[in-house]
């Protein structure tokens, strides 16, 4: 049904290579922990997660808040030091940030003291590689011609955003990590990134952890939606989303989605449950 | 009673029924009020104002040094003495701007520069910038580099306070952003530290601008020989109250200023931050 072949790997073994795939951009999460300890506040974010994510595949990470969904994503980035376990790229070890491991979060991160042009053109004069003319065909793309010389101050939130998206294009990654990347913009603006956010993907053969709360949104965009435990944040289900691909935001009223979004749901609901529970214990 | 004739009323007190003055007349005339004010003071000896000079003579006083009569008997000119005294303030605020930044950038973003510098910085630190005055006029007794040298720190340590404070509260998200699109911390310290830090270093520079015009007049009235602090000084000492007005007038000019410089040039190199 799909390029994408990769499954759930629960043992610790490493995982494809780009030597064996020809593709580049698979993570392998192998035994994560991630205990917070500030002042003796010990908060075990996540606990002993296991996913393998297969190179130019979509995942989504659903779960309630405050899940250690984040946490995770920050771990792959190279921002947070694993307690314990490890995050492979392509094989290799994440020990710091990577340009290859793009990221965009809920809150843009845009320079603002840059032009959208610069910041745009920000990834590829580090390494000395900007082309005439690439940042601009890039924001004309993301609907954003005109606005080259502004500054993020004077754009909207949704601009901001596929600013930021821009940015993060322009860089080329391997791996795109989006954190809650659309959760704070107004329905339509929402609509109109996620299409082009499955555009672009479509397109570019690029790897995508996509973190949301929003379960259609999860469904809309992703191959495969891992569903998160309350914390400490584990895998507690993976459904494939086996819906054709060019998706539009039209096959939300198709039977076979609202299956889905049934089934996660209800996992959800069980694990939002558990979390009060556990509450209400302590 | 209706909105609308709420409306009415409104309107009519701050519309045009009732016209308060705009604000440039409101401008003038809290200055004219304070002409006011500093005559009566002295016409009626409120305060012991009696023995100072009014508004009339300062004005004639003023007029005269503008158009370049020497403040004291066979001196200089309004125009040297403000002469020196901004150049002062303007080289020992560039001097302390060009330590005190580099400075505050590494300690701020060094844990281990900090150790070894920011401790003995802080013990001086509360030392006023005029107790500075004996060891300047001992290590420099030719009088003007002493001055420059105390205005020196009068400006020194805000540029460094705000400067350490600056790169201390750089947001972590645009170093781990520009991290994530391939920058080494060389190109992070240039790209992240000091654009996120100019807001701050503007603050510290303006408030740095404004202790060097108070520590100038002070310094200068001990030790100055020549500067608009030395002629106040001087002419109250041979009581011509009237150029001690004149004195205080252009220092406060040349405050307002500077001061409107450093912000007018702050505002443009931190033109990208929100309006409003």
């Amino acid at each position: 049904m799909s390029k994408h072949d990769s499954t759930t790997d629960d043992s610790t073994t490493a995982g494809p290579t780009p030597e064996t795939t020809g593709k580049t951009g698979a993570i392998d999460i192998n035994d994560l922990t991630k205990i917070y300890d500030p002042e003796g506040e010990h908060v075990v974010a996540v606990q002993d997660m296991d996913l393998s994510v297969g190179a130019e595949e979509f995942v989504a990470l659903l779960g309630p808040s405050g899940c250690g969904k984040s946490t995770v994503l920050e771990c792959i980035a190279g921002y947070l030091d694993p307690t314990d376990g490890e995050v492979l790229v392509d094989g290799n070890r994440v020990s710091k940030p990577d340009p290859k491991r793009g990221v965009v979060f809920q809150e843009n991160r845009l320079f603002p003291w840059k032009t959208i042009k610069e910041n745009v053109e920000f990834g590829p004069r580090m390494h000395d590689s900007i082309e005439e003319g690439r940042a601009e065909s890039i924001l004309d793309e993301m609907g954003l011609d005109g606005f080259e010389e502004a500054y993020p101050s004077g754009l909207s939130g949704g601009m901001q955003q596929r600013a930021e998206l821009a940015r993060l294009l322009a860089n080329d990654p391997d791996i795109m990590l989006m954190d809650e990347p659309f959760s704070a913009l107004d329905a339509l603006t929402k609509e109109i990134m996620q299409k082009k956010l499955l555009e672009v993907w479509e397109r570019d053969n690029r790897t995508v952890l996509f973190i949301t709360h929003d379960v259609e949104e999860a469904i809309l965009l992703a191959d495969r939606v891992v569903v998160m435990t309350a914390r400490p944040g584990q895998v507690k289900d993976v459904i494939d989303v086996d819906i054709e691909r060019p998706r539009d935001p039209e096959v939300v009223t198709t039977d076979r989605f609202t299956e889905l979004r049934e089934r996660a749901l209800s996992v959800i609901r069980e694990e939002a449950e558990r979390a009060l529970e556990q509450e209400d214990g302590a | 009673m209706s909105a609308s004739t709420i409306d009415q009323i409104q309107r009519r007190f701050e519309g045009d029924t009732v016209p308060l003055p705009g604000k440039r007349v409101r401008q003038v005339l809290s200055i004219v009020l304070f002409f006011v004010l500093w005559a009566a003071l002295v016409r009626f000896g409120i305060l012991g104002f009696d023995k100072f000079v009014g508004p009339e003579t300062t004005l004639v006083a003023l007029v005269e040094s503008l158009a370049g009569a020497p403040m004291t008997e066979g001196g200089e000119t309004l125009y040297e003495h403000a002469a020196f005294s901004a150049y002062r303030v303007v080289v020992a605020v560039l001097i302390a701007m060009g330590i005190a930044i580099p400075l505050g950038l590494t300690i701020g973003t060094s844990r281990r520069w900090e150790d070894a510098l920011f401790p003995a910085l802080e013990v001086f630190r509360p030392v006023p910038p005029v107790a500075w005055v004996p060891i300047a006029l001992l290590l420099m007794p030719t009088f003007r580099s002493g001055v420059i040298f105390v205005v020196f720190i009068g400006a020194f340590f805000p540029i460094l306070v705000n400067t350490i404070e600056g790169v201390k509260t750089v947001e972590e998200e645009y170093v781990q952003a520009a991290a994530s699109l391939g920058a080494e911390s060389r190109d992070i310290f240039r790209h992240v530290i000091i654009p996120a830090t100019l807001p701050s270093i503007i603050t510290g520079v303006s408030l740095g601008v404004g202790l060097a015009w108070i520590t100038v007049v002070a310094a200068e009235m001990i030790a100055g020989g020549v500067g608009i602090g030395y002629i106040i000084f001087q002419a109250y000492r041979l009581l011509q109250t009237e150029v001690v007005a004149v004195g205080m007038i252009a220092i406060g000019v040349l405050g307002y200023a500077s001061a409107a410089a450093v912000h007018r040039t702050g505002h443009y190199l931190t033109r990208w931050e929100e309006t409003e």
